[in-house]
């Protein structure tokens, strides 16, 4: 049931683009005056079967909200529509009543549920310019609403800004909710929770690969940390790497070739790559000390680490072969959990305060070391696709959740839901 | 090889012996088994004639942190044992052996060679504190810091294995160095 649900999910019907206006997608310059910020109004979309008051209506109106405030490029709000002359209709918009109320974009939406089938088509336009800037249609069924929602707020971000949302993507991490810690999915708003894995043991660091389609993570299902993987769309476990001793922190390349991770079949733990089968093992350090955590550059050239080998964990970076190893974090006593940007500059990681954590971001030159959160104790950053998001977990709120913030560190909103402790976000590619 | 081990094996417990009380952590954290088989042969040749230096043995204790033991907690499966194995504890990112946790190992070690059907499994663990990944490679440093100082008791190897918990399971529940310091611990189990 549950492969099924996620087959569907992955494999779902490509959005139909209405061809009416056949503009190519490209950037419009859309800026309000007075450096102001944007105000998107989100009128609440209208049943084509007329019934009003619709909870599927405001669910959209919600998501749509909810994914463009946390881009900080828009302050939007849902909005009852003001009243129209004539139906209603999307081919007729009223702009005056909305730049009257001050807003300069405008989304309208028109949906109709058929038993379990489900049409919506959304429409973004410019109030002061009373254009339409973008429409998409959707086909699907009703549980894609949310889904839906999230596709056309990509769309609104391509449009005013050139770069394509990731609101569809996904976040994994390890929830204690179940008693066990298992891998846990959800959208990246926190909705649509599903547990995938269920072997009562302990299971850790979850890792997407390139393509959304697999996980890599940790599992003591067979008494010893081993490195399995698991297509979302079955329920089988695939051991990679079940050496003697830790087989930890496995992380996919760039291009899902290779999987960087730690091994301490020879002793003690050191870094190592593999073939995506768990094959080819080569070796990239060679030390008396603990090395873990390695993640790759976007371009897969290099790879950071944590490494005790100058008494206290630090942050390295080398290339992928092992050689020109560098020391990238040089403040703070015990630096973990690096994440490269997908852009490639920057690297995320966690520095020990105090007896917490605290998410930093730093240039790949060991410049610009710089703290984006100072509540409660915040570790494990995960990088959105785009990188305009990073999530973490933190214990802020009493119990550990998984939170997402703008990559400058604003935002920061507590997405993950229900009990337990959710640690170690691993976040989807686009 | 194996009889070079065996070879150090019994040069560090002679060697052990002559120095008593002086042998510090640096014993079994120097000589673990790391990595590639040449290195250990190179080591074996290295470091006991190193330890003998004055200069790196100065006369007050090595600089480890104390740390204590808690005999009073059983082992699972331990009633097959006149004498539960003791857990041994550890200070906060460290893998170092205090002076406590080796007389726990040596009650260990002689309660595993009388009885020789067992095999041992040596649980490393970390506190809440640290990263969940750096903790998992700490806590096996823990482990094989008291497996290889089991084995240079004279316990062979092939009758302990260890493994390492980092800080996924707790003993104690609590965010303070009370509950810390039970929680940085080996524990040792018997297998069959």
């Amino acid at each position: 049931m549950r492969a099924t649900c996620f087959t569907i999910l992955f494999l779902m019907m490509l959005p139909v683009a209405i061809s009416a206006q056949s503009r190519p997608v490209e950037a419009v310059e859309v800026t309000a005056p007075g450096n102001r910020q944007l105000r998107l109004a989100i009128e609440i979309p209208r049943s084509t079967d007329g019934t009003p008051n619709n909870p599927a209506a405001k669910e959209m109106g919600d998501v749509i909200a909810f994914d463009m405030n946390m881009s900080g490029v828009m302050a939007a709000e849902p909005r009852e529509p003001f009243p129209a002359p004539g139906s209603g209709s999307l081919s007729g918009t009223n702009y005056l009543p909305w730049m009257s109320a001050g807003f300069d974009l405008l989304v309208r939406g028109e949906f109709s549920i058929t038993g379990d089938d489900l049409t919506v088509e959304f429409r973004l336009f410019d109030v002061i310019n009373r254009k339409m800037m973008t429409a998409k249609r959707y086909l699907g069924k009703t549980k894609d609403l949310r889904y839906f929602s999230h596709a056309f707020a990509d769309e609104i971000l391509l449009v005013v800004t050139g770069e394509k949302g990731c609101f569809t993507t996904h976040i994994a991490y390890v929830s204690s909710q179940s008693g066990n810690k298992e891998i846990v999915i959800m959208s990246w708003d926190g909705s649509s929770q599903l547990q995938l894995t269920r072997n009562g043991s302990i299971n850790l660091n979850p890792d997407f690969s390139p393509d959304g389609r697999e996980i890599l993570f940790t599992s003591y299902k067979r008494r010893n940390p081993d490195l399995y993987k698991r297509a979302l769309s079955s329920t089988a476990e695939v051991p990679v790497s079940t050496r003697k001793g830790l087989n930890i922190t496995g992380t996919w390349s760039p291009d899902g070739s290779r999987i960087a991770l730690a091994l301490s079949k020879d002793g003690n733990s050191e870094i190592y790559t593999l073939a995506k089968d768990g094959s080819s093992p080569i070796r990239l350090t060679v030390n008396n000390a603990i090395e873990v955590s390695p993640v790759w550059s976007p371009d897969g050239s290099r790879i950071a680490f944590v490494s005790d080998r100058l008494g206290k964990p630090q942050i390295f970076t080398m290339n992928a072969d092992g050689s020109n190893v560098r020391r990238l974090t040089t403040a703070g006593a015990y630096n973990v959990n690096p994440r490269w940007s997908p852009k490639g500059d920057k690297i995320a990681y966690a520095r020990m305060q105090g007896s917490g954590f605290q998410i930093y971001t730093i240039n790949t030159d060991g410049s610009g070391d710089s703290p984006l959160t100072s509540v409660g104790s915040s570790e494990n950053p995960a990088w959105s696709p785009d990188g305009r998001f990073i999530s973490f977990s933190s214990k802020r709120g009493g119990v550990e959740a998984i939170y997402v913030m703008r990559s400058d560190g604003s935002g920061q909103t507590r997405v993950s839901q229900g009990k337990g402790k959710a640690t170690q976000p691993a976040w989807s590619s686009r | 090889m194996k009889k070079n081990r065996v070879g150090l094996v019994l040069f560090v417990s002679c060697f052990m012996f002559v120095v008593g009380g002086c042998a510090s952590n640096e014993i079994v954290k120097k000589d673990e088994p790391i990595t590639p088989a040449t290195k250990t042969t190179a080591q074996a040749k290295v470091e006991p004639g190193k330890m003998i230096k004055p200069s790196e043995q100065p006369g007050k204790p090595a600089p480890i942190k104390q740390s204590t033991v808690d005999s009073s907690v059983p082992s699972q499966n331990a009633d097959k044992f006149n004498v539960a194995l003791a857990r041994i504890y550890f200070d906060f990112d460290s893998y170092n052996l205090s002076p406590e946790a080796r007389s726990a190992l040596q009650k260990n070690m002689e309660i595993i060679e009388n009885s020789s059907a067992t095999v041992v499994r040596i649980e490393g663990n970390c506190d809440e504190r640290g990263s969940a990944e750096y903790n998992l490679a700490l806590g096996e440093k823990r482990a094989k810091a008291a497996m290889q100082y089991l084995v240079t008791l004279g316990i062979p190897e092939k009758r302990l294995s260890v493994i390492s918990y980092g800080k996924e399971r707790p003993a104690v529940q609590g965010n303070d160095e009370s509950a810390w310091s039970k929680n940085r611990r080996d524990e040792f189990v018997i297998q069959k």
